[in-house]
């Protein structure tokens, strides 16, 4: 008997997230590991009158392509990876790593090589988008990877991802359009703030946000969500903010991040864990200094840090900012090779005061 | 650790059965529970500097599809399909499931729906690939259900599908092109023919052959391989034929087929079970009554029947023939959705006449006729 909570994903997924219209060719990619929910996909998105398209990857491909790929071989893409991206009306993203280290040993010049080349296809893709022509959605399904870097079984870890998502609520659609419309009028509120002044033990950051978009991340495009987010005025960030929860970006753990800002730019960094990997990654290249988001955590089920961004970000009551690429669609123009996002916790002793008004306090919104 | 004949297999398809080379666009097809497999078809094609993708597939996804799919979903053929099968230079499909018979409670009427819906596909993928525009290898992977049907265990079955591909041999890929060039002699001696007589119990069938392109199937399209095959000529075939072993598809079996051709058509049909399949399937469309093939299998490491159809159509000393599509290549005009092998043996008694000349008996083609084609030690 396989989990029911996987169908009821599946069908959350499609319904609510790819919203799944009669003739809509839905590609679905995903490691072949995430076999339950291939199948129970399958059969929603047949039963809402849709044309599955079924991509399921085995992971040590990609590695050994990356591994052992000639640099021609790397740097091509051809017209099949091309018609993947043009032919779909909605795309689904299985996140589920059996292995979160797996690629740790490629060199970084082979993995730049290989995304370089693919970057004209996630443009195209992005664009897209942008044009209402097709939707995307990534979520996770729970395997050992994650559960390892957690620090769970994967019997908690299931609890924990199919928790966030709320699906063992009596009505999952009904939650979800609850919170969509919790946190739309939320952004409404926000969108008037010109400045945000974050304050909590060892932060007291000033963020400008006049003019930006304030985005409803509400289980759309990723899922589990539950996030508002922008992308501030990257000239003029200040002050000073430190990020409890521990981080992995690219397969590198950092821990005790502090960040110092001064018009816009990080001026000072320190961090009690990976402190040297935190200054290469923000010396990539300029923007890699400057905000490219701002957020608040909405999801009340995530109590806790699990190392994985998708959850982290969402943790109700905290704050979070991502250092680099900001969106265009919120207004933003910082450009960085990097978006590594930072979580705050502001659950104990937190504020958040909009042009000098209160509107947040320990974790919640007043 | 992994078995080093899986390694072998992968080079032997990449490097003797497709030739893989630079700048190739070869797409992997595959059931994710060939992983070893597909690692190193993947490796190997990468070593060749080819470009390979992968298109796995996951258990249960199809059958979830089948049972909830409607009539206009089955209909449907995605216009992307079309556009890939133009882009690809070649294609691997490896052959492994996790349960043969997973499909066997679905309504006959929907999978021939979904086929029917693909044939434009498999129809642009034929004419490409006669055009030599595209090139094809199966191969298979020893699976558990593969070895349940042969009645083994899946040890035994490994060593059944890596000797059947003389991976045994120390040079399997010299082996081959020595049977390929006597394979190659064989199949130009019968294009001389006009028409094949088979006779074996309860078989005496007629086929026209003649101006029809023999091919001799050596190890490129299918691995492994072993079999002169063409297409008879769509209006000549008459006679019956009963086939020795029961016809298997979409996870079916229909046994002790007999079949009764008039004017190149199947006019009657009989089986001991699955009658009405066997009827429904050459029923399919207008071509699904005409032999789309008539083949010779004549690999000599292969002697068993296991119900897969990629080794029981090899089996030296046996013949096949398939009802519905041709190969183009040999000849064909016969389009349809089906193409159905059914096999016969003819090691215990069965004669094969050639214009009225004998030219195979008991199993064997006659020394005076061609080359003894059994591998090096079998």
């Amino acid at each position: 008997m396989p989990d029911p909570r996987v169908r009821t994903l599946a069908e959350l997924l499609c319904a609510y997230s790819l919203d799944v219209q009669p003739g809509d060719l839905v590609r679905v990619d995903g490691p072949a590991h995430a076999q339950p929910l291939f199948v129970e996909l399958t059969r929603a998105i047949t039963v809402a009158g849709g044309h599955p398209w079924l991509r399921p990857q085995l992971p040590g491909v990609s590695r050994i392509l990356l591994e052992r790929g000639s640099d021609a071989q790397l740097g091509r893409t051809t017209r099949l990876d091309e018609i993947s991206g043009e032919a779909p009306d909605k795309v689904l993203t299985v996140w589920s790593p059996e292995n979160t280290r797996a690629l740790s040993q490629v060199p970084g010049e082979r993995m730049a090589r290989y995304n370089g080349a693919r970057r004209h296809l996630t443009e195209r893709f992005f664009e897209r988008m942008a044009a209402g022509d097709v939707a995307w959605c990534g979520t996770a399904y729970p395997s050992h990877g994650a559960a390892q870097d957690a620090g769970m079984s994967l019997a908690e870890w299931e609890d924990f991802v199919y928790g966030a998502g709320h699906l063992e609520d009596a009505d999952p659609l009904e939650h979800w359009r609850a919170q969509s419309a919790r946190q739309a009028a939320l952004a409404e509120r926000l969108s008037r703030a010109s400045a945000l002044r974050i304050v909590a033990e060892g932060t007291d950051l000033t963020v400008e946000v006049g003019g930006r978009r304030w985005m409803n991340a509400d289980g759309r495009q990723n899922f589990p969500d539950g996030e508002v987010y922008t992308s501030p005025q990257h000239e003029r960030t200040s002050g000073h903010i430190s990020f409890a929860f521990p981080s992995s970006y690219q397969g590198h753990d950092v821990e005790g991040v502090q960040l110092w800002f001064e018009d816009g730019r990080v001026v000072r960094e320190a961090a009690t864990k990976g402190a040297d990997f935190l200054t290469r990654m923000l010396d990539t290249d300029e923007g890699a200094r400057h905000l490219g988001e701002v957020a608040f955590g909405m999801n009340d089920q995530i109590q806790h840090a699990t190392r994985d961004t998708l959850f982290d970000e969402k943790i109700g009551g905290t704050c979070h900012v991502a250092v680099g690429m900001a969106f265009p669609e919120a207004g933003g123009s910082n450009t960085s090779a990097i978006h590594w996002d930072l979580v705050c916790d502001l659950r104990r002793g937190g504020e958040v005061f909009a042009d000098g008004e209160r509107i947040f306090r320990d974790g919640r919104f007043l | 650790v992994r078995d080093p004949r899986i390694a072998r297999l992968a080079d032997v398809v990449v490097g003797y059965s497709l030739e893989l080379g630079d700048g190739d666009v070869v797409v992997i097809q595959s059931p994710a529970l060939a992983e070893p497999l597909v690692e190193e078809l993947f490796a190997a094609s990468l070593r060749a500097g080819a470009l390979p993708y992968v298109r796995a597939s996951v258990e249960g996804t199809d059958l979830a599809y089948l049972q909830n799919a409607g009539e206009e979903q089955l209909r449907y053929l995605a216009p992307h399909m079309m556009e890939e099968i133009e882009v690809v230079d070649a294609r691997i499909s490896v052959h492994a499931e996790w349960n043969t018979r997973a499909l066997s409670n679905v309504d006959a009427r929907r999978m021939a729906l979904r086929s029917e819906a693909s044939r434009p596909l498999m129809d642009r993928f034929m004419e490409r690939s006669a055009s030599e525009e595209l090139r094809w290898a199966v191969t298979a992977y020893p699976c558990q259900a593969f070895a349940q049907d042969a009645d083994m265990s899946l040890q035994a079955y490994e060593d059944f599908v890596f000797r059947s591909g003389w991976l045994h041999l120390e040079d399997p890929v010299a082996a081959w092109r020595d049977f390929a060039g006597k394979l190659t002699q064989l199949a130009e001696r019968l294009g001389e023919v006009r028409e094949l007589r088979v006779l074996a119990e309860d078989t005496d069938l007629t086929v026209g052959v003649g101006g029809r392109r023999w091919v001799p199937a050596k190890g490129d399209r299918n691995f492994p391989d072993g079999e002169v095959f063409t297409a008879p000529v769509e209006t000549e075939t008459r006679g019956h034929v009963r086939f020795s072993y029961p016809a298997i598809r979409g996870g079916r079996e229909v046994e002790d087929v007999q079949l009764r051709f008039d004017g190149g058509r199947v006019v009657a049909s009989e089986a001991r079970s699955g009658a009405d399949y066997l009827r429904e399937m050459l029923a399919l469309d207008d071509g699904a009554s005409i032999l789309g093939e008539f083949a010779v299998g004549t690999n000599y490491a292969v002697e068993r029947f296991t119900k897969q159809i990629l080794f029981d159509e090899k089996i030296g000393g046996t013949f096949h023939m398939a009802v519905g599509a041709g190969y183009p290549e040999t000849g064909s005009t016969n389009r349809s959705a089906l193409h159905w092998d059914m096999v016969c043996d003819l090691r215990g008694g069965g004669e094969i006449q050639a214009d009225g000349e004998v030219i195979y008996r008991d199993g064997r083609f006659l020394p005076e006729y061609a080359p003894d084609l059994a591998p090096p030690d079998a």
